[in-house]
């Protein structure tokens, strides 16, 4: 089942300068997707049309079977959380306690079931010490692990991450990732966005933005090894498969090292 | 940077602290009002205020120096409306007159003062106590040097209504300060933040609304912190391009404060879009109902306390009808 389909979806910010030009894009339940692209080639653009930050100028979106418009936003915004880039610029609350509170009295929650979530989704990333703390007393993935409990006390089916990762350090990082393969193990589908491509492997299938149109939809194995579409998308390859294509152009590779350098680039 | 820690919320445990905010807020108007209700020909009363005051701070467990700080930036205030008072209020008895001599001596020697003082004055502590030694200095000088050609005489006349009535402002001030300290003092942001929403909600029929405004004074709190963090980077940044934040002349002085705002509102718009972005994402929606986690909790100890205070009112208005 698809949980979110895009049909032609265009959008521009100022006229006669698309930004997305027809997406066609279906995501299945459940699944985790990747969406992969240069700097400018309209990744945050296209997780705001879905989340109704941003209206398309063509073609339609529909979450959960919603077709997203202006009277449906609302219900559009409780099957989607969204974790943006910067951990500073998304923190609400004077505390934790009340940042995690925030989407849920936005909810209008009672307040017995928002003391349980809060307490709830703070163990889950590793806050519950942190409850009472102000985000300046907080690291950048601390802030950033308060924005996904936020995300997860509002228990919807689908979490965008918009470069979620790009300003931790490799501690908060894996962190994060960490999360992102239990909460898919969970059944939450999970949508990332990054130009990373260590971070693509993790996921099930990856898309590739160029100037605002989709260059590839396939497996990540199959887009990972894809140099032609990596090299068009302004992308680097991953190391190991830089080497074996080495290996392979001089015929020096047996299926030992093919495996073992397909081992290494896909490591989860 | 450092002077924003006045009228800070500082951990503690009394009475104080487990009071409800509302209570808190409204004690505090309640206690304004009964201070200026006080008339001026009963200042002796004044003491009184005073008296209740410290006991406040005593069971409160505040600290008198914490209030202190919050009365600082005051002292010169005061000190000018009693000087004022001195030089402009001449009802009642005379106490003391002085009479004040010109020469061109007096004046050399009272610019001598005054420049000694002007260097001098950055090694001394107590600032203010200095700066009334100087201004005493002044006087005796006019008063007593009267070598040389003297060219106009003055009286300096101090009438005792000017005495009474400056001490009483001072006084007015001073416990008009403290209660507002004791206030932000014992009670974190937040809660201040509840309480003034919840005394507002009766201007919601003047088509106020107050959950708004509850909602950008605590995005404001929230802010401030991280706000200050960028100036000081900005400052470093600029820092090391050579701007000196610390000398130079007004001229120099325009344009470091320009370099730091200009950065400053360019941040902060991009910062308060991607805050709306977050916020909007998480479902807010301006005006909209929401539960909300912190609630307000009222106890016996309100009630005493908001009795407490209207018996304090009563009190005063008592003492204003007498006289
Ligand atoms: N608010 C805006 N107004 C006008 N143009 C915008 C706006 N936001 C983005 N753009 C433009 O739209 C294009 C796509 O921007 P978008 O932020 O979606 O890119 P991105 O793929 O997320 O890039 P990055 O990797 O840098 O985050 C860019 O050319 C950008 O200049
Ligand atoms: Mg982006």
């Amino acid at each position: 089942m698809d949980i979110i389909q895009m049909k032609n979806v265009s959008f521009e910010y100022q006229q006669d300068q698309p930004v997305l030009e027809n997406i066609n894009l279906n995501i299945k339940k459940g699944e985790w997707l990747t969406i992969l692209g240069h700097n400018g080639s309209g990744k945050s653009t296209l997780s705001k049309l879905l989340i109704g930050l941003l209206k398309p100028n063509q073609g339609e979106i529909i979450v959960d079977n919603i077709l997203l418009s202006r009277e449906t936003i609302q219900d559009v915004r409780k099957h989607i959380g969204i974790v943006f880039q910067n951990p500073d610029n998304q923190f609400v609350g004077v505390t934790v306690r009340d940042d995690i509170a925030f989407g849920l009295e936005n909810l209008q929650v009672p307040r017995n079931e928002m003391v349980e979530r809060i307490e709830k989704y703070a163990h889950k990333v590793n806050m519950a010490e942190f409850l009472n703390k102000e985000p300046h007393n907080l690291s950048g993935g601390q802030k950033q692990r308060v924005a996904i409990a936020g995300i997860l006390a509002m228990q919807t089916d689908i979490i965008i991450f918009d470069e979620a990762t790009s300003m931790l350090d490799p501690k908060g990082r894996k962190m994060i990732l960490e999360y992102m393969k239990q909460l898919n193990a969970e059944g939450v589908t999970i949508i990332t966005i990054t130009h990373d491509m260590k971070e693509s492997v993790l996921s099930d299938r990856i898309v590739v933005l160029k100037n605002g149109k989709i260059l590839k939809i396939d497996t990540a194995t199959n887009v990972l090894k894809d140099q032609e579409t990596l090299e068009k998308s302004n992308l680097e390859m991953l190391l190991p498969l830089k080497v074996l294509r080495y290996l392979e152009r001089e015929n020096i590779a047996d299926e030992k090292v093919r495996s073992y350098l397909w081992q290494l680039s896909l490591k989860r | 940077m450092k002077n924003i820690v006045i009228g800070r919320y500082i951990p503690g445990n009394s009475f104080l602290y487990r009071m409800d905010p509302r209570t808190k807020i409204i004690a505090l108007i309640v206690l304004m009002v009964a201070v200026f209700m006080i008339p001026r020909e009963a200042f002796e009363m004044m003491f009184v205020g005073l008296g209740l005051i410290l006991i406040l701070l005593l069971i409160g467990k505040i600290s008198i120096k914490r209030v202190y700080l919050g009365l600082r930036p005051l002292m010169f205030l005061l000190l000018f409306t009693f000087v004022f008072q001195i030089l402009f209020n001449k009802t009642g008895p005379e106490l003391q007159a002085w009479t004040l001599n010109y020469s061109f001596l007096n004046i050399a020697v009272i610019v001598a003062i005054v420049v000694f003082w002007m260097y001098t004055k950055r090694f001394i502590k107590a600032k203010f106590i200095y700066l009334i030694l100087m201004i005493i200095a002044i006087i005796t000088v006019l008063n007593q040097l009267t070598l040389g050609p003297i060219f106009a005489t003055r009286q300096l006349v101090v009438h005792e209504d000017a005495l009474m009535i400056g001490f009483f402002i001072m006084m007015r001030l001073i416990i008009i300060v403290t209660l507002s300290t004791v206030l932000t003092l014992s009670t974190k942001p937040t809660d201040l933040n509840l309480g003034l929403e919840a005394v507002m909600k009766p201007l919601k029929y003047l088509r106020i609304n107050t959950e708004e405004m509850a909602m950008i004074i605590s995005i404001s709190l929230r802010y401030i912190p991280t706000l200050l963090d960028e100036a000081n980077k900005i400052m470093l940044a600029q820092a090391s391009r050579g701007v000196d934040f610390s000398e130079g002349k007004l001229k120099d002085k325009v344009m470091q404060i320009i370099s730091l705002l200009v950065p400053m509102f360019i941040i902060s718009f991009k910062r308060s879009d991607e805050l709306a972005n977050a916020m909007e994402a998480r479902c807010f929606v301006p005006g909209a109902t929401r539960t909300r986690l912190h609630q307000l909790f009222w106890s016996r100890l309100d009630t005493i306390s908001l009795v407490t205070s209207i018996i304090i009112l009563i009190g005063s208005i008592a003492v204003r009808v007498v006289t």
